[in-house]
């Protein structure tokens, strides 16, 4: 059990990170009946906007820029948490008007405007930063490792795990205990009583996936020190995404979270004990559960069994 | 509804029959061609880059190189007076894109195929040449298979490999730092082969390997196989993992602490992997080049390399677009020397293939061996330089080993070439 216990945290910290990555793409199917095929591509895209904030040149305007180099990697990387989401979260908000005509139509033409969207973006980060790898720099404070048992533990992955448990949280408090949460729920199962009740239709559906977004891009910096930067990062992304929101039941906020914990559990487990199946027993884990339960593990009624 | 229009049964029946033939066709031949195009013709080259996957890096760097030996012949006025043209598409490191791309250049009438980085690729790339009699140049898949069980009369490999590397690597390193090893294994052909080498060279050394941990391709997070390497505390974790698996390797070796104990010994390292994140270089590796070997003509290359690389993503050339470019310069001096473009002609020219150490800008004279089709070639060891003089200068080269000394004894065996005269003729 000793030898287990490691890989045990080490699963469950990988596990919150997966539901994290999944988080923005669980919002936006869930909420919108969307699937966002560029989810993978806004979360690189979030970590590449970091990369440029905490560079040595970002592209500030004078005043602005000698203030921002003049703090320290802490502050910078802190305000960096919050400003690179906005920008790329703007990238959202063209997507979602792009997107605005595909909405009441067949659920293929969402699909294939957000794969194409996926693409610009990718070929965008290779002829804006090429194809070499970038590192984030970290403030030391959550860099390096400390020693528990006699191992040595990833600060980081620490931290990583415990953001992206308080963001998972922050994100389900907003959805289920303020007006707009419900507004927001109110609009994915009825959205024709929700306009008849005077509220914008299409300002919430914008607002829905530009939080989604900003979750992507969140996610991307939060994984760049894990994973390093190159530009098909966001491939990497989007398929433990998918497979987490399948998995968990599409809409179901609680089993995305369960359902990437369980990945990351079997991931690492399968990683210390039966290596060659590690990327493998996360598909696995899939097929057995939709054999048993088609709509996963806590799924409603959705647009895949429409 | 219109009497032509196909029904969906139809349209089943038509694909499904048509990919029965296509099966039929390559499992019964045609085995032997004889081909040639008219002489007033440019020679075509098709270029098997990878521009994505996990080696898609690697490729764009490997075909920088060739490009770059293709307009230095272009410049001297092509090749037996003819101009060379290449075509070039993304076989996106799957090997079923390089059979198509492959397939799909043999009929456009390429006469040779250049490049590889990811030996699945290689060796699917390889079936289509030897069936149809082309010339291909492997520049930089390393997998021993490749010039073992994998190899052919129409291949030629141009990069070290894993059996290479580790013979450079691991005796000394069995005898200075420990015998528990621990192998950390991609899972796909160069991997296995690579470790199979080390584990044997391992054990010949009296060392001892404690576990082999295989890692699939695109494994982005190593934390559990960390955590094992730290249970199981080897003396030395020797790492068969390549492309951008490697590089969140690093990442994260780096981000635990782990790249000073256990040793690492990493095989091969290719430029466009380490470029961009130096911080995380860790353990000593293997290469075939660098661009700060202290030897006559490298400047010289690395000047001529940056003016024709024009700003690309990496500064300076690195092995990849080094074995890019020697293997291309080689096959045209080679058909120079056959003073024809006949396959067989060029095929035995570089068969007998001898390079002087000043000519290759490497510390020995390199040779193909014609038992395996593989160059055998000085191979270097380096460690991360801790005293760089300039961005680009991150190995520090620790040695290099003549290649009569760390040749794979095993490959001969696995190889079995086809006489000459079953190879399908070709004359571009």
């Amino acid at each position: 059990m000793f030898d287990l216990l490691p890989h045990i945290v080490n699963g469950l910290t990988l596990g919150l990170l997966f539901a994290l990555i999944a988080l923005g793409f669980m919002l936006i199917v869930g909420v919108m009946e969307q699937i966002n095929l560029a989810h993978g591509s806004l979360f690189a895209l979030g970590a590449y906007v970091a990369v440029v904030l905490l560079g040595p040149q970002p592209p500030l305007p004078p005043g602005l820029f000698e203030w921002w180099v003049g703090q320290g990697l802490g502050m910078r990387y802190a305000l960096t948490l919050l400003i690179a989401p906005m920008i790329v979260g703007l990238v959202g908000a063209v997507v979602e008007l792009a997107l605005r005509r595909t909405y009441g139509k067949d659920p293929l033409y969402g699909l294939l405007l957000t794969f194409g969207v996926a693409m610009v973006i990718e070929e965008a980060i290779r002829s804006i930063w090429g194809t070499r790898d970038y590192s984030l720099p970290t403030p030391t404070t959550i860099a390096g490792g400390f020693i528990a048992g006699d191992l040595i533990w990833s600060t980081y992955r620490f931290y990583a795990a415990a953001v992206a448990a308080g963001v998972i949280l922050l994100t389900w408090l907003f959805i289920e205990k303020t007006p707009y949460g419900a507004v927001i729920k109110a609009g994915a199962h009825d959205s024709e009583m929700v306009r008849a009740l005077g509220f914008d239709l299409a300002t919430l559906r914008t607002g829905v996936f530009v939080l989604g977004t900003m979750l992507a891009a969140f996610a991307g910096i939060i994984m760049a020190p894990i994973w390093g930067i190159r530009p098909h990062m966001g491939v990497d992304a989007v398929v433990p995404a998918f497979l987490v929101i399948v998995l968990g039941g599409v809409g179901s906020f609680w089993g995305a979270v369960v359902a990437g914990l369980m990945v990351g559990l079997v991931v690492g487990l399968t990683g210390a004990y039966a290596s060659e199946w590690s990327l493998l027993s996360m598909y696995l884990l899939l097929v057995a559960v939709v054999t048993v339960r088609s709509r996963g593990l806590f799924g409603k009624k959705s647009i895949l069994e429409a | 509804m219109s009497e032509r229009e196909v029904s969906r049964r139809r349209l089943l029946q038509g694909s499904a029959t048509a990919a029965a033939l296509a099966g039929v066709g390559s499992f019964f031949g045609p085995w032997h061609h004889n081909r040639a195009y008219a002489q007033s013709k440019p020679i075509k080259i098709g270029l098997t880059c990878d521009a994505s996957g996990q080696y898609g890096n690697s490729g764009q760097d490997d075909l920088r190189g060739i490009r770059m030996a293709i307009a230095e012949a272009n410049a001297r006025g092509g090749v037996l007076g003819r101009k060379i043209e290449w075509i070039t598409a993304d076989t996106e490191t799957t090997p079923a894109t390089g059979t198509r791309i492959a397939e799909r250049f043999v009929r456009e009438e390429a006469a040779f195929l250049i490049g590889a980085v990811h030996s699945g690729v290689a060796n699917a790339i390889t079936q289509v040449a030897a069936k149809h009699g082309i010339i291909y140049l492997n520049t930089n898949s390393s997998a021993p298979s490749e010039a073992g069980e994998n190899c052919s009369r129409v291949k030629f490999v141009w990069d070290g490999n894993g059996s290479n590397f580790s013979k450079a690597a691991v005796r000394n390193a069995v005898e200075s730092i420990g015998k528990n090893w621990l192998l950390l294994t991609n899972d796909y052909v160069w991997g296995h082969s690579t470790s199979n080498a080390t584990k044997a060279l391992v054990e010949a050394a009296g060392g001892r390997i404690v576990d082999n941990l295989l890692v699939p391709q695109n494994t982005r997070d190593f934390t559990s196989y960390l955590l094992k390497v730290q249970q199981l505390k080897p003396d030395v974790v020797a790492t068969a993992i390549g492309g951008d698996d490697i590089k969140a390797l690093r990442t994260q070796v780096a981000q635990l602490k782990l790249d000073g104990k256990p040793a690492w010994i990493n095989n091969q390292q290719d430029w466009p992997d380490i470029w961009g994140q130096p911080d995380t270089l860790f353990g000593v590796f293997g290469t075939t080049w660098y661009h700060k070997l202290a030897l006559p003509g490298v400047p010289e290359f690395v000047a001529k390399w940056k003016a024709a690389a024009d700003g690309g993503a990496i500064p300076v050339p690195g092995n990849v677009s080094y074995n890019g470019y020697m293997a291309t310069r080689e096959l045209l001096r080679a058909i120079e020397r056959a003073g024809s473009t006949n396959n067989i002609k060029i095929i035995r020219q570089l068969e007998a293939l001898r390079i002087p150490a000043e000519d290759r800008m490497q510390h020995f004279e390199a040779y193909m061996d014609p038992a395996t089709h593989q160059l055998q070639q000085t191979i270097y060891l380096a460690r991360r330089n801790v005293k760089p003089a300039d961005p680009t200068d991150l190995y520090e080269i620790l040695s290099w080993t003549r290649p009569q000394d760390v040749v794979d004894e095993a490959a001969a065996g696995k190889c079995k070439l086809v006489p000459h005269d079953q190879v399908p003729t070709v004359d571009a």
